[in-house]
């Protein structure tokens, strides 16, 4: 591992080459690890040879223009991309040793473990409760009615929003504003208890203040969940995460801290695409 | 001019007021923009040309008849008028006659009596015709004026057409409230004849009614609850077919079929609700009926050879289609975020159907089964055939039954007098039907909008 490192750290600054990724990609104690990770939409390749490791208890940023690919790697950790007929993923994914597209790895259980947040807020059309509880009954984690209450508190207080719907779990969970349903949908995904927390754009559909809201909850999640955000925005970046991974084109083109990446960046594309010269 | 020739006319000079008309505003080159385009002008010429002319000639054609009707007894000489209107209505018969067969009749008043309607209705259509083209002439005058400009055609043109909308869907409000009406006031006779509890709570059917007073027979009984009984014992059973079978159908092909096999297999499944009942029918009669029936006795059921299963049964496969299309459109219809989203959770593919899918597209799929409980609530054909004509008050499933749809056919076809109660029965049975559907669709919909206000 520590080889490969070096390898792919030889600083190549040409705005040309950027076949191997330079920077940190890799960690020593990784929750996540992925290696030569190739992705295809039937003839069409979204990702090149991504090697990426995701720390634990962190936040791990993915930016990089539209199209890049970031989704398409997002959907690889829970194996979102089974659900679409065309796509074809190679490579070496490992969540905490096991390998995640294993024949053995049931999808099912691995979504348990790594949940999912979407880019536009998507509450079932049913009441909040029954929208946090969804999860936990599934997946049978609640012997009573009574734990299935406590677990709705409790991940609704995770998700900031038990204040503002305690009167009204039986109302729709649609009848939420934007940024409501957005936290939660994301009470929904702490409801089962996973390890880590995907999320693609998750404030992208929301005003400031419900931003700010968001990204405050993301923090604070960090203390028991690993998380993967995508994010077009640099300054969410900047201010939620620990590490960066820049995308471009289907390749990771650079990863490290995120106080280095938004102040020492060291591929040019990187530079350009944060000081916002392209993308 | 005839009225075919006086119409073509009429369209012509429309077509010809547009045409000039659009080249005009097309070339207009004034101090200031028009306010709409070259088309809306065109088109607003073009009304005003052909709408009022054809406004005369409907009038006109509705009052021309009697018009000359009067001219024709106003030339009557006082000799005849002074007589009985018998005897004129026998000499204006006559008048008519000559009239539309073109002899001449031997009489000589009835003769001058032609000879004044043919230059009254002469004079008629002359007026008509240069009427209509003042008309046609003064819009296209109009039209091309100075004042077609002022006018904000794009507007006009906007009212016209929702104007024409209205009119469109009043023609079907109107339709539907006299067929409602005219149901209506024949039940109304059949109620005089009939008391509203015998036929609402009568358990026996035998509608033939002695023609003459002398006559022996049956006075008729008109106990509508067999025949009631019957539409929904079979429609039951076509529903316990139709809705599992349907509902399943459309789950695999909107959630589980590839591409390729959804667009062989749903018009596949489509034909089904093609092939005439006629044809269903036949096959109710002629195969599941005879099999139903070897089937029972050969396990020691008596079964009758024409039997409420067998009907329902093959009815039950006609409405599959209307089921299964629909509820997959409905389920396609919920948006991929849902499924992403629950199965994001970890949920399996079918919790997901079953909880959040389903559940989402259950307005619609009731929407699909009431339009397959509509449809196998008014079908006549396949119970006609196959599960006969007696109206056996019973709910076993293997004894031969009747409809309400059947009856009615039955009711109204061979010589009939009109105004007996056998006829007007059938009246009786529609409303009944109709309020029965009606009362479905309301129940139904009130379910579909209190599930809505729950979840959405
Ligand atoms: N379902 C799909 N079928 C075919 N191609 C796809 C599919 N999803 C994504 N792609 C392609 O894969 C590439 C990467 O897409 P992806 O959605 O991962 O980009 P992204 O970085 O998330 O972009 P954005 O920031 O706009 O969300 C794109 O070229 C896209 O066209
Ligand atoms: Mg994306």
């Amino acid at each position: 591992m520590q080889q490969r490192n070096k390898k792919t750290a030889s600083p190549s600054l040409s705005l040309g080459n950027f076949a191997s990724t330079i920077g940190e990609n890799l960690l020593n104690d990784a929750k996540i690890s992925t290696r030569d990770v190739n992705v295809s939409y039937g003839d069409k390749q979204a990702i090149y040879d991504a090697s990426l490791d995701i720390g634990r208890n962190q936040v791990i940023a993915l930016i990089g223009p539209s199209g890049c690919g970031k989704s398409t790697f997002l959907r690889c950790l829970n194996r979102m991309n089974d659900t679409i007929g065309i796509c074809k993923v190679s490579g070496k994914l490992m969540l905490d040793g096991e390998d995640i597209y294993a024949k053995k790895m049931d999808p099912v259980l691995l979504r348990a473990r790594v949940g999912m947040v979407f880019q536009k807020p998507n509450p079932f059309p049913k009441s909040i409760y029954d929208n946090v509880a969804y999860g936990p009954r599934i997946h049978g984690l609640a012997r009573s009615n009574a734990e299935v209450d406590e677990i709705v508190i409790t991940s609704l207080e995770k998700a900031g929003l038990f204040e503002e719907v305690k009167d009204r779990l039986n109302a729709p969970g649609t009848s939420l504003s934007g940024g409501q349903q957005q936290r939660l949908c994301i009470a929904r995904t702490i409801a089962v208890s996973p390890e880590v927390i995907l999320m693609d754009e998750p404030a992208s559909a929301l005003d400031p203040i419900a931003t700010a809201i968001i990204e405050e909850l993301i923090d604070e999640l960090r203390q028991n969940y690993t998380i993967v955000i995508v994010t077009h925005s640099m300054q969410q970046a900047a201010r939620v995460s620990q590490r960066t991974a820049y995308f471009h084109m289907g390749r990771i083109v650079e990863v490290g801290d995120t106080n280095r990446i938004f102040t020492n960046p060291r591929h040019e594309m990187t530079e350009n695409y944060i000081t916002g010269k392209f993308g | 001019m005839q009225v075919t020739s006086l119409f073509l006319m009429i369209v012509g000079l429309g077509l010809l007021a547009f045409f000039l008309s659009f080249q005009r505003s097309a070339r207009y080159n004034g101090p200031t923009r028009l306010r709409s385009l070259p088309h809306h002008y065109a088109s607003l010429t073009a009304v005003w040309t052909v709408f009022p002319a054809l406004l005369l000639m409907i009038v006109w054609s509705i009052i021309e008849p009697s018009y000359l009707q009067q001219k024709i007894e106003a030339s009557l000489t006082t000799e005849i008028a002074d007589q009985s209107s018998d005897a004129i209505g026998l000499y204006l018969n006559r008048v008519h006659l000559a009239i539309a067969s073109g002899t001449v009749d031997a009489d000589p008043v009835v003769q001058s009596l032609v000879v004044a309607y043919e230059k009254a209705a002469l004079q008629s259509r002359y007026l008509n015709t240069a009427m209509v083209l003042v008309l046609c002439l003064g819009g296209i005058t109009l039209g091309l004026s100075k004042i077609l400009f002022k006018v904000h055609a794009r507007v006009g043109i906007e009212r016209l057409l929702k104007a024409f909308l209205i009119l469109c869907s009043g023609v079907a409000i109107v339709t539907t409230i006299g067929i409602v009406l005219s149901v209506l006031f024949e039940s109304i006779r059949f109620f005089n004849a009939v008391s509203v509890f015998d036929f609402m709570f009568g358990t026996s059917w035998s509608p033939q009614t002695s023609i003459r007073s002398d006559q022996v027979g049956s006075s008729g009984s008109f106990g509508a609850v067999p025949l009631f009984l019957g539409t929904l014992l079979i429609s039951l059973i076509a529903m316990v077919i139709a809705v599992p079978v349907g509902l399943m159908t459309a789950i695999y092909l909107s959630e589980y079929a590839t591409g390729k096999f959804r667009t062989i297999a749903k018009p596949t499944l489509e034909v089904l609700a093609g092939i005439p009942t006629v044809v269903y029918g036949f096959f109710a009669a002629l195969t599941i009926a005879p099999f139903i029936r070897n089937v029972g006795e050969s396990i020691g059921l008596s079964v009758a050879s024409e039997s409420a299963l067998a009907a329902g049964i093959v009815m039950g496969v006609m409405i599959i289609p209307f089921v299964s299309s629909l509820s997959d459109d409905v389920i396609r219809a919920v948006p991929q975020s849902m499924r992403d989203g629950s199965l994001a959770l970890g949920a399996t593919r079918s919790e997901t159907i079953k909880k959040v899918i389903i559940p989402a597209a259950l307005p619609g799929i009731v929407g699909s089964v009431l339009l397959a409980a509509s449809r196998a609530i008014g079908e006549t054909m396949i119970v006609v055939m196959a599960a006969g004509l007696a109206a056996n008050l019973t709910v076993n499933p293997l004894e031969a039954v009747t409809t309400v749809t059947v009856q009615i056919v039955t009711l109204l076809t061979g010589d009939q007098e009109f105004d007996s109660p056998k006829t007007l029965a059938a009246f009786a049975l529609g409303l009944m039907l109709f309020v029965t559907t009606l009362l479905l669709n309301v129940i139904a919909l009130h379910v579909v909008r209190r599930y809505r206000e729950q979840y959405e």
